[in-house]
């Protein structure tokens, strides 16, 4: 969730402001949240770099780093290209043609956002499992035993990479479909007068047109993929964030964990970096107003019912069938609610500090990013590094800083570090609709409140605040729900008694007791349905202006 | 499709939402003609243009080129079939190619090496071979503009359509691309359209210009015909100022040269001929470009209009003669 606010961002951030270099006491409050929310990223980096003794290096390169980096690797790779081919053809169609249900599928694609990638691999693994409603069928209607036939084994590094790219390929979709809506239509037209069919269309004009920013949300999509830790843990894939954790955890070798926390942020990096050199190439569109809205060609019956059919079998896929798995599992074994009300409170009081905690650093970030150049740049690499930063590698930072201070993780220390870890991961997410909301304001309202009397906080309450409640608010709930959904972080550093609802479904799944599983999984899934109603209902409203 | 076929629109008509935007028009653009198309903006002019390039359907009448039906109530060629270049306003390059690029595009059919011949050809042509690697965003709006059309005459195409291409450049820059960019497309022989709202445009390239408003085709003739020969009062002011006066109002010496019986009589600025001496009062003058308008003390309170030449030395207050052009007087009957 924390790129799709980056996405609608984007369009806003056109105001720069000189730089002015100025000491004085408003710098200190941002300075702190500078190096609150950058420890835990540099303790991780440090140790990493620095790690000596304890397992040889020979044994971490040889049985841990290069083959962890590889499989993650591997699981990135086909990740990429099943995400490419669900987002890109499906963002051409609904941007292009019309066809039954196109309105609807328009906004439905994000739908699977609100499945984090464990929740999606829970359901999966049932349906596709021996027993599940899939396999058992293929025996029914065939009299073939389990053994006569090849399934497809979702405990793979494929069905890791199948699991990821059908919950974060919304990502590339939504940046496909800005991308080539915002093409001239006037281009696609004169292409065609130029003798060009639908097919020459995409690949001659459209896909290179777009494909800057297509590779760009891809990256930040892989970003994310990166980050993952629930969905590859459950299906036993070695991937530098399982590894990260096992390696403190189960091996006890912490040095191993730094060397594959380096590892993965550096990939991570990478991604986010190449990410932002798309997007900077992203070349200068020509668009006239009177050409854009025209009407979508329409599909023939038979073309238009495979584009439906298409669609819908992409929804069903990454989102209605998990779901109504879920759902099936939960009514099936009448799941009791009753165990859930201390998981439901310390979910809620764990996301309400977190939340709090991020937005008003997000908000501090933003505001003090106007005023000194030099806290803009600190900023903005801070927030990149933390936004980057897989939540086992900051956890792992996190436990690096409580190991070096002598603290012990327990009890209010144990929650003062999660919500610190939760700052550092997820204030990037807030900062960036505030700072769009901010962006749009005019150049001149601040000299405007400050030639009538009003400076700093009275500044922010009268005029600030109010102007980008929209945004602040979309901010403040994208960061309570993300905290919710956060599972590694919160995994190494919650104390005893604050299981919140990721935990325990995970630590269900992994037990193979998914039926108890899924009631907290559905939770999750309802809490991120709001973040992805409000982004699709803004989606739809700049498609519509 | 022989490319001297001409481009035929036989009382097509298309709305929108109950809104006629073009309504039983016919129109046809002759090979090797500009054909200016003239109206405000929501009069029809585009659709019209869509309706030709097969970018709309008709709901009634037909389409041709020469004898070919391209739309009709059963028949409709896509516009991938028409061979039918297109220039935009905003001249809708393709950003990734470069102007070679983008002048070979249509030239799919060719072997690379013909369509770089051929692409450059028509590079040279437009006077654009410095800039044959460059691309869009690093040219200047003209040469942009001349890029868009060497692209749509590359293919040989059997007509091309113009929506406003000069209108997205700038005025000091417009004289210069537009001599040399519709010397290339008359060169073609081939139907042209050119879409605008400049009637003066319209009036110095085309050959034929029709007017077109609400929809309808008002009048369509060489721009001389529609100049001194408006058949309304909406046709003669698309393509320049006119004055209206009560007949009553109108000097006694020129009631026998004003042809007509309508009440009021309209008449073109230039249909004054203003010269130092008596009879009539200067009210007002102003500059307008590279003439002077001025007001001229009517009878009846009705002002009477007319340009003069700078240098004239006519000011407010002076008196003058004034003769008339009774040519440029027209009398509508509605």
């Amino acid at each position: 969730m924390t790129l799709l606010v980056g996405i609608s961002a984007k369009r806003g951030q056109t105001r720069f402001q000189m730089p002015r270099f100025s000491l004085s006491p408003r710098i200190i409050p941002p300075s702190l949240i500078v190096a609150l929310v950058g420890l835990p990223v540099f303790a991780a980096v440090l140790t990493g770099l620095t790690a000596g003794d304890g397992a040889t290096w020979d044994h971490i390169l040889q049985n841990r780093l290069i083959p962890y980096t590889l499989t993650t690797l591997s699981v990135l790779f086909i990740t990429a290209i099943v995400m490419l081919g669900l987002a890109v053809p499906v963002a051409w169609l609904i941007t292009q043609y019309d066809f039954p249900g196109r309105a609807v599928f328009s906004w439905a694609m994000i739908l699977p956002l609100a499945m984090p990638g464990y929740v999606m691999a829970y359901a999966w693994a049932d349906l596709m499992g021996v027993a599940g409603p899939l396999q058992s069928w293929i025996r029914e209607s065939t009299g073939l035993s389990a053994r006569d036939y090849w399934f497809p084994n979702l405990f793979s590094a494929s069905g890791l990479a199948f699991v990821l790219a059908t919950t974060l390929f919304p990502y590339v979709y939504i940046i496909a479909r800005a991308a080539f809506s915002m093409q001239s239509r006037a281009s696609i037209e004169a292409a065609r007068s130029l003798g060009a069919r639908p097919f020459d269309l995409f690949w001659r004009v459209s896909l290179p047109v777009a494909l800057p920013a297509i590779l760009g949300g891809l990256c930040l999509a892989l970003m994310e993929a990166a980050a993952d830790y629930g969905a590859a843990d459950f299906l036993g894939i070695q991937t530098l964030g399982v590894g990260i954790i096992r390696s403190w955890q189960s091996f006890g070798e912490p040095n191993t964990a730094a060397r594959l926390a380096l590892m993965l942020i550096l990939i991570a990096g990478a991604f986010l970096i190449a990410a932002r050199i798309f997007q900077g190439r992203r070349g200068t569109q020509q668009t006239s107003s009177r050409w854009q809205s025209q009407e979508r060609a329409k599909l023939s019956p038979l073309f238009g019912f495979c584009a439906s059919a298409a669609c819908s079998s992409i929804l069903l896929v990454c989102f209605a069938a998990p779901v109504f798995r879920l759902v099936w599992l939960a009514l099936e074994n009448s799941a009791s609610a009753a165990d859930l009300a201390p998981l439901i409170r310390s979910t809620l009081l764990l996301g309400a500090l977190g939340a709090a905690m991020a937005f008003a650093s997000a908000i501090i970030f933003s505001l003090s990013s106007k005023r000194s150049a030099a806290l803009q740049v600190a900023t903005r690499l801070i927030a990149a590094a933390g936004y980057a930063a897989p939540g086992a590698v900051l956890g792992l930072g996190a436990l690096y800083i409580l190991r070096e201070t002598g603290q012990a993780l327990s009890g209010s220390v144990a929650i003062g570090f999660l919500v610190w870890i939760y700052v550092s991961r997820f204030t990037s997410a807030g900062v960036e609709p505030i700072q769009a909301s901010l962006a749009r304001l005019p150049k001149n309202l601040d000299l405007a409140a400050q030639s009538l009397g009003s400076t700093g906080l009275r500044q922010f309450l009268r005029v600030d605040l109010p102007l980008i409640a929209p945004g602040a608010f979309a901010a403040a709930l994208i960061l309570f729900v993300e905290i919710l959904k956060e599972l590694p972080a919160t995994l190494m550093l919650r104390p005893f008694g604050w299981d919140t609802l990721a935990v325990r479904a995970h630590a269900y799944a992994t037990d193979e007791r998914l039926a108890q599983a899924t009631l907290p999984s559905l939770l999750i899934v309802l809490a991120g349905l709001a973040p992805v109603l409000l982004l699709s209902w803004r989606l739809g409203q700049t498609e519509r202006t | 499709m022989s490319s001297r076929a001409p481009l035929i629109a036989e009382t097509v008509s298309r709305s929108f939402s109950g809104n006629n935007a073009v309504d039983a028009v016919s129109l046809t653009l002759e090979p090797g003609k500009i054909t200016s198309l003239i109206g405000h903006s929501g009069s029809g002019k585009t659709t019209l243009l869509r309706l030709f390039a097969g970018m709309e359907r008709p709901d009634s009448g037909r389409i041709l080129s020469g004898s070919i039906e391209l739309s009709g109530p059963k028949s409709h060629v896509p516009i991938e079939r028409r061979r039918i270049g297109l220039v935009f306003q905003d001249f809708a390059l393709f950003p990734h190619l470069s102007v070679r690029e983008n002048v070979g595009f249509g030239l799919k059919r060719l072997q690379s090496d013909e369509r770089n011949a051929c692409a450059e050809r028509w590079i040279e042509k437009l006077g654009l071979s410095h800039r044959i690697d460059a691309y869009p965003h690093q040219l200047s709006g003209g040469e942009q503009q001349r890029t868009a059309i060497a692209r749509a005459l590359a293919p040989e195409p059997v007509a091309i359509l113009l929506d406003e291409p000069f209108s997205g450049l700038d005025p000091a820059m417009r004289d210069q691309v537009r001599d040399a960019a519709l010397e290339a497309v008359r060169n073609a022989g081939i139907p042209s359209l050119l879409v605008t709202h400049d009637a003066k445009e319209a009036m110095v390239h085309s050959d034929k210009v029709a007017i077109i408003d609400r929809g309808k085709i008002l009048q369509t003739g060489t721009p001389e015909t529609l100049y001194n020969a408006p058949v309304s009062e909406l046709a003669a002011r698309a393509l320049g100022p006119v004055h209206q006066i009560k007949r009553s109002n109108l000097p006694a010496e020129w009631l026998s040269q004003v042809s007509g019986s309508a009440d009021a009589v309209a008449y073109r600025p230039e249909a004054l001929q203003v010269s130092p001496g008596s009879g009539f009062r200067v009210i007002r003058q102003r500059l307008a470009g590279a003439v002077s308008e001025i007001e001229i003390e009517g009878i009846g309170g009705e002002s009477l209009f007319a340009v003069c030449q700078l240098g004239s030395k006519i000011q407010s207050g002076d008196d003058v003669s004034v003769g008339i052009n009774p040519a440029l007087f027209f009398d509508f009957k509605e």
